[in-house]
């Protein structure tokens, strides 16, 4: 039986491209306003499994439930509704300005043929202010900076109003700084109600901001758990691969990596179909 | 009228209002091109003479009449053929507006994804063996075989893109193969047949010559009947900008989408290039020009292009008929004029444009 209050149930979903498992009997289940990490080696199934759950991909067994209903049986508009999703990059050869773009995330909900109406207008000049885009509104999406662009897309997926926010490698362009406000806009969007799933390959800013981290490998979940239960030398050498020390910084775990493990230092990791 | 005002906001407003001015500029300056083009040709007419032969014309098609020289040369002739210019000129704009936005390429237009030499080769084929086909029927089976070859030819270079990959440069290097063959395929029927060479070689070319009444009303029609359905997606269109996965997260499938308005592409392309011929080109440029006017929404992009494509060929053909020496094909016209002056627009736009 699945728990009260549930927003997001994802049940012993399996996947696998030509006969290659990427997902193997994946379950968990995400709570309103959560803020959720996925972390994991390369190919460890990150990225197919935020694609199942905006149906982007099918399982092939297993079901994925948002709001109660099956994602597999709703129609891509009602999944729009209610889920959107963060790229890791936008398109910039097509003269798309600032504006244009962050009004995209309003399709799902423009009810007329042609234009959008005045709701639509200030939902879009609400996530202007709040992401600070307003200088930037009339530039091209190729005239804007990596991080400004991180902000553009966050301000797109925002205006979709969504209740589960899948984000893909928010950080892979950005440097220190940008990094660290990226997670500090998704955690306040969090703090807003909205079930925010980030994965990323950076444990120590997913362990810095999630509430709760998922640890993947080979298309299975290795650990699921608060940061302090997940963060663990012995938990990184067997996923990654990597000798590491965990220390506390002011109160923050922090993961050191120190240097790959040989053959023959290798152990199984659990989870592995 | 309170109602909507109150329900709109600004942005809406402001794009609405570009809609319109560009439209209003567009459409007078069509009319203008309209009334030279009926006074233009071997008959020299004022501008004002033009306009009241029009006006004859049209006054005595309710209430019966013989008809006046002038007012035959403009009625019967030109006329139809001013239609069929806006026709096409609407009908390949559209087309290679909507083939960009579906591949996401800027580069690809109905002659680069080989839809027009598809139609080409099957005209060719019929007028040049002829199959048996009388000289009055010949009339509708080129159009036909023009027709079919274009959905053919643009069929193959989807199946050829998809069965590579699907990218945007799949799309575009199936185009160049198939287009690549198929005009080898009309050379070689052309050089084969020497003796017939004259009439396809000219109607590769694009020529708006042998344009009647049915053949305008076949054109016009249908492009606007297509185009309208297109309008109708402006919005879709704008979302495919942004590629498959993102597409489908705000709720589209694009795939099925981009299926869909591929024919429609393919067939405003049949349409123009089986009455007219090839006039490549257009299909590119015009998208381009409103691009840089308008921006990329498509709801703006769309009936801009239509109201442009329509202008640019209006002038091109209005170049052809009043050349010294015979008439121009329009197909070369266009490329002619067209080709520097996208060449500027994108030296001087430059950074600001990245198409």
């Amino acid at each position: 039986m699945p728990a009260e209050g549930m927003l997001l149930r994802i049940e012993d979903v399996e996947f696998s491209y030509e006969a290659v498992h990427t997902l193997n009997g994946v379950r968990f289940e995400a709570r309103p306003g959560e803020f959720l990490g996925l972390i994991g080696p390369n190919g460890s199934g990150k990225t197919t499994l935020l694609r199942c759950i905006n149906g982007l991909l099918k399982p092939q067994k297993g079901a994925i439930y948002l709001e109660g209903s099956q994602v597999s049986k709703m129609k891509l508009s009602e999944i729009a509704k209610v889920c959107a999703g963060v790229p890791t990059d936008i398109p910039d050869d097509f003269n798309i300005s600032v504006e244009e773009y962050v009004y995209l995330g309003r399709y799902p909900h423009v009810e007329n043929i042609w234009w959008e109406e005045r709701e639509d207008e200030e939902q879009v000049e609400h996530a202007i202010e709040c992401f600070e885009l307003d200088p930037l509104r009339r530039r091209k999406l190729f005239e804007v900076s990596s991080g400004e662009k991180e902000r553009v897309l966050l301000a797109k997926a925002v205006v979709q109003e969504p209740k589960v926010l899948l984000v893909d490698e928010p950080s892979a362009h950005l440097d220190l700084k940008f990094k660290l406000e990226v997670m500090e806009r998704l955690h306040e969007l969090s703090r807003r109600g909205i079930t925010v799933i980030v994965a990323s390959h950076d444990i120590n800013l997913l362990i810095k901001y999630c509430d709760r981290v998922i640890i993947m490998k080979n298309g299975g979940i290795v650990k699921c758990g608060s940061p302090e239960e997940v963060m663990t030398p012995e938990l990184i050498r067997d996923v990654y691969e990597v000798e590491a020390v965990v220390v506390r910084e002011d109160g923050e775990l922090v993961a050191v990596p120190k240097r790959p493990l040989r053959e023959g230092e290798k152990r199984c990791a659990p989870g592995k179909g | 009228m309170g109602q909507s005002e109150k329900m709109e906001g600004q942005t809406t407003k402001r794009t609405k209002k570009r809609l319109y001015l560009i439209m209003l500029l567009g459409s007078v300056s069509l009319f203008v091109l309209f009334i030279l083009y009926l006074s233009t040709g071997q008959v020299k007419l004022g501008f004002v003479e033009s306009m009241q032969a029009l006006v004859g014309y049209l006054g005595k098609l309710f209430s019966g009449g013989e008809l006046t020289t002038s007012e035959f040369i403009v009625g019967e002739i030109r006329l139809p053929r001013a239609i069929a210019v806006i026709g096409v000129g609407i009908a390949l704009s559209v087309a290679g507006a909507i083939m960009q936005a579906m591949i996401r390429n800027p580069l690809v237009d109905p002659y680069i994804t080989g839809t027009s030499s598809g139609a080409a080769v099957a005209a060719t084929v019929v007028m040049v063996i002829g199959f048996g086909i009388t000289s009055s029927l010949l009339d509708f089976a080129v159009p036909i075989a023009a027709f079919v070859g274009a959905m053919a030819a643009f069929f193959f270079t989807m199946s050829l893109a998809e069965a590579s990959g699907g990218r945007a440069l799949n799309y575009v290097l199936a185009g160049i193969v198939t287009g690549t063959a198929l005009s080898s395929v009309t050379t070689l029927l052309l050089t084969s047949f020497p003796t017939e060479v004259q009439d396809p070689l000219f109607w590769m070319f694009g020529s708006f010559n042998q344009i009647d009444w049915t053949k305008a009303l076949l054109i016009i029609l249908p492009s606007l009947v297509m185009c309208l359905i297109a309008l109708l997606y402006a919005r879709e269109l704008n979302v495919i900008l942004l590629g498959h996965e993102q597409s489908y997260q705000l709720g589209i499938d694009s795939r099925r989408l981009r299926r869909w308005m591929m024919v429609l592409a393919a067939m405003l392309t049949a349409v123009a290039v089986a009455f007219v011929g090839i006039i490549g080109f257009l299909g590119l440029i015009v998208p381009h020009i409103c691009r840089i006017m308008v921006g990329s929404d498509h709801r703006l992009l769309l009936p801009a292009s239509m109201i442009i494509g329509a202008n640019v060929l209006l002038v091109a053909d209005i170049i052809c008929k009043t050349a010294t020496g015979g008439e121009l094909p329009v197909g070369a016209v266009i490329a002619l004029v067209g080709a520097p002056f996208f060449g500027y627009l994108l030296v001087r736009k430059g950074r600001e444009y990245a198409g």
